[in-house]
């Protein structure tokens, strides 16, 4: 179904709403920019795992992966060659989309489970080339000193820079859901064989899918390092992925801005958790609570079915595609 | 040529665990079409509670709590999934929620420090090769248990539900074969074998809280590596991983001791058909 250019700028002229209206306000507070700028990253890597699972089927645990991958490539590239942060920009792009493609091209054939099982081997095996990279990654103890962007050193910029990345992904997640791409992709999802059946060459369209957005969680990487001005082996784990990949099923994953909320909640919550160990605890529960309650996740369920008889209800509560 | 040998008995001793852990995470595949993530964290779960409890009423609160939780789980799941249904990633994701809750649970309640047990003093000596009589009591367990099952699942009348209402969940409730009770059953066995797994995990090579989802990795790494539609295979891909970890760790520098053995898991995953979707050429 073709959409109109409002209708297709919708989310992102949300989110772009939402923060006009909340940068007045937290202008002012180190605190609150901080915990913005780590959103902001948190929902782009979110975005990428919402993409390949909620349009591609993909559940894909390799998100933080591809982003540390981004953020290795920029803090290689202004740390030890001294370059433009920008090149570090085409860099995190770059590399991630190569570097997926390649191996996804090689498990998009599987089904579901044993695929995101691929992931995590991907994942797993990414990790451990970082952390036996010597001096090249830095090792076990990472690369730091990474500059901060020119032009976009205070954090009210970094702030800034963050969500106007957001806001264009998200134009950019819209266009592309509603190209001939994306309802190939999702045909691809539901039923291979129709999609074969009209000349989509499966494994081809998933790969490339899968490595756009490993591209967008590079872009995520890449201003990680800038921000963090640091990156080592233990900055975007497996489990990171895993966390990133509840945000975006928290949020409602086929959604376009299901993941950037669901980001949002969950790093927010994580400010009034009592200490770091008892986190997976709530984290657990809150997923596990979201399923049973919308199992497509906030933004993915209709609530107004809620207010009505439960049968009919029930026979309305379909999963809802992008919106 | 001795050394290799020694290698090979080693692994295949290390892949016995990996093999019980294999064949639950296949069973639960075939009978409800979706996986339990949380199987590594129940062996963790007992570990613990073995640990800290020990002796014959540790290992019935292991085993058992290994259960309970395997049944909040098939709770949860049946909630989620339905006899017929399609998409059975949902469920999975819940059992990643109780996964990442019973990991921080055991962090916050047991700590950090390593869990292990070593009830032996003196090793066995079979053709050179030192064994701890540990290893031996893990073989005849997971023989023992696995002969079990195969019985149980090949010649009972549950058996023979469990595998109706895999083959068509919604033929098999028509024929009156109370199949999400069997989807139940089916966790519980899960929980029960994973609970056993960490029992013997804990006098083996121990664990720690962080130990979780390693283990979940190797189980579905040993129950993928011949498809997962097969139980008994995914015991032979235990021992096949567990060899590979081995002859690893003895031949290779360690920096790439880890990584081998995962690359290997991917290049099988990649290039066998037993994983890949009906629709383009695989058999699933």
């Amino acid at each position: 179904m073709q959409h109109g250019l409002f209708e297709r700028l919708r989310p992102a002229l949300i989110v772009a709403a939402i923060i006009a209206a909340l940068s007045p306000v937290i202008a002012g507070s180190p605190f609150w920019l901080d915990n913005s700028v780590i959103v902001a990253i948190f929902a782009l890597m979110s975005l990428s795992a919402g993409m390949a699972y909620g349009q591609a089927g993909i559940l894909t645990m390799a998100t933080a992966a591809f982003a540390s991958v981004g953020a290795f490539a920029t803090a290689i590239i202004t740390v030890h060659y001294e370059l433009s942060p920008w090149l570090g920009l085409v860099a995190a792009i770059l590399l991630p989309a190569i570097l997926a493609y390649p191996t996804a091209r090689a498990i998009v054939r599987l089904s579901p489970m044993p695929l995101s099982i691929g992931t995590i081997l991907l994942s797993l095996v990414l990790e451990h080339f970082v952390r036996e990279g010597g001096s090249f990654t830095g090792g076990y103890i990472g690369l730091s000193g990474i500059p901060s962007l020119p032009g976009f050193d205070t954090q009210f910029s970094m702030h800034l820079l963050g969500w106007a990345l957001v806001v264009l992904a998200l134009v950019f997640y819209v266009n592309l859901t509603n190209s001939a791409i994306g309802r190939a992709v999702r045909t691809a999802k539901h039923d291979p064989l129709r999609a074969t059946a009209d000349g989509v060459n499966v494994a081809n369209l998933l790969a490339s899918y899968f490595s756009v957005t490993a591209a967008v969680a590079g872009v995520a990487g890449w201003l990680y390092a800038h921000y963090m001005s640091y990156v080592g082996p233990d900055s975007l784990t497996m489990h990171v992925s895993l966390r990133i990949m509840l945000m975006a099923v928290i949020g409602g994953a086929a959604t376009y801005l299901g993941p950037v909320l669901g980001a949002a909640f969950l790093t927010l919550l994580t400010l009034y958790l009592p200490a770091a160990e008892t986190q997976g605890m709530i984290f657990g529960a809150v997923l596990i609570f979201v399923l049973l309650v919308t199992p497509n996740g906030i933004l993915g369920t209709n609530w107004l079915t809620f207010l009505k008889p439960r049968r009919a209800a029930r026979r309305e509560r379909q999963p809802r595609s992008a919106t | 040529m001795y050394e290799f040998v020694e290698y090979v008995v080693r692994g295949a001793l290390l892949g016995v665990t990996y093999g019980l852990l294999a064949f639950p995470v296949s069973l639960v595949f075939i009978t409800t079409g979706s996986v339990d993530v949380a199987l590594g964290a129940y062996a963790v779960l007992a570990v613990a509670i073995m640990y800290t409890v020990g002796g014959p009423l540790g290992l019935f609160l292991a085993i058992g709590a290994a259960v309970v939780a395997a049944g909040i789980v098939g709770i949860v799941s049946m909630r989620l999934n339905r006899p017929g249904a399609v998409d059975h990633i949902i469920p999975v994701l819940g059992t990643f929620g109780l996964a990442t809750f019973l990991e921080s649970a055991i962090l916050t309640y047991f700590g950090t420090a390593p869990m292990i047990r070593q009830p032996f003093e003196t090793f066995w000596s079979v053709f050179g090769i030192r064994i701890s009589p540990q290893f031996g009591i893990n073989v005849a367990v997971c023989l023992a248990i696995l002969a079990a099952l195969y019985l149980i699942i090949n010649r009972t009348p549950f058996g023979r539900s469990m595998r109706a209402s895999a083959v068509n969940p919604v033929g098999a409730a028509l024929t009156g074969i109370p199949v999400r009770q069997i989807w139940f059953a089916t966790y519980l066995l899960g929980g029960l074998m994973a609970g056993i797994a960490g029992v013997l995990i804990l006098f083996t090579t121990g664990a720690d809280y962080s130990t979780a989802f390693t283990l979940t990795i190797w189980g579905f790494g040993s129950a993928i590596i011949f498809g997962l539609r097969s139980p008994l295979r995914g015991f032979l891909g235990g021992l096949i991983i567990g060899i590979a970890q081995a002859l690893c760790s003895g031949y290779l520098p360690s920096s790439l001791s880890t990584t081998v053995p995962l690359i290997f898991i991917f290049v099988v995953l990649a290039l066998g058909k037993n994983n890949q979707i009906a629709a383009t050429g695989g058999r699933v």
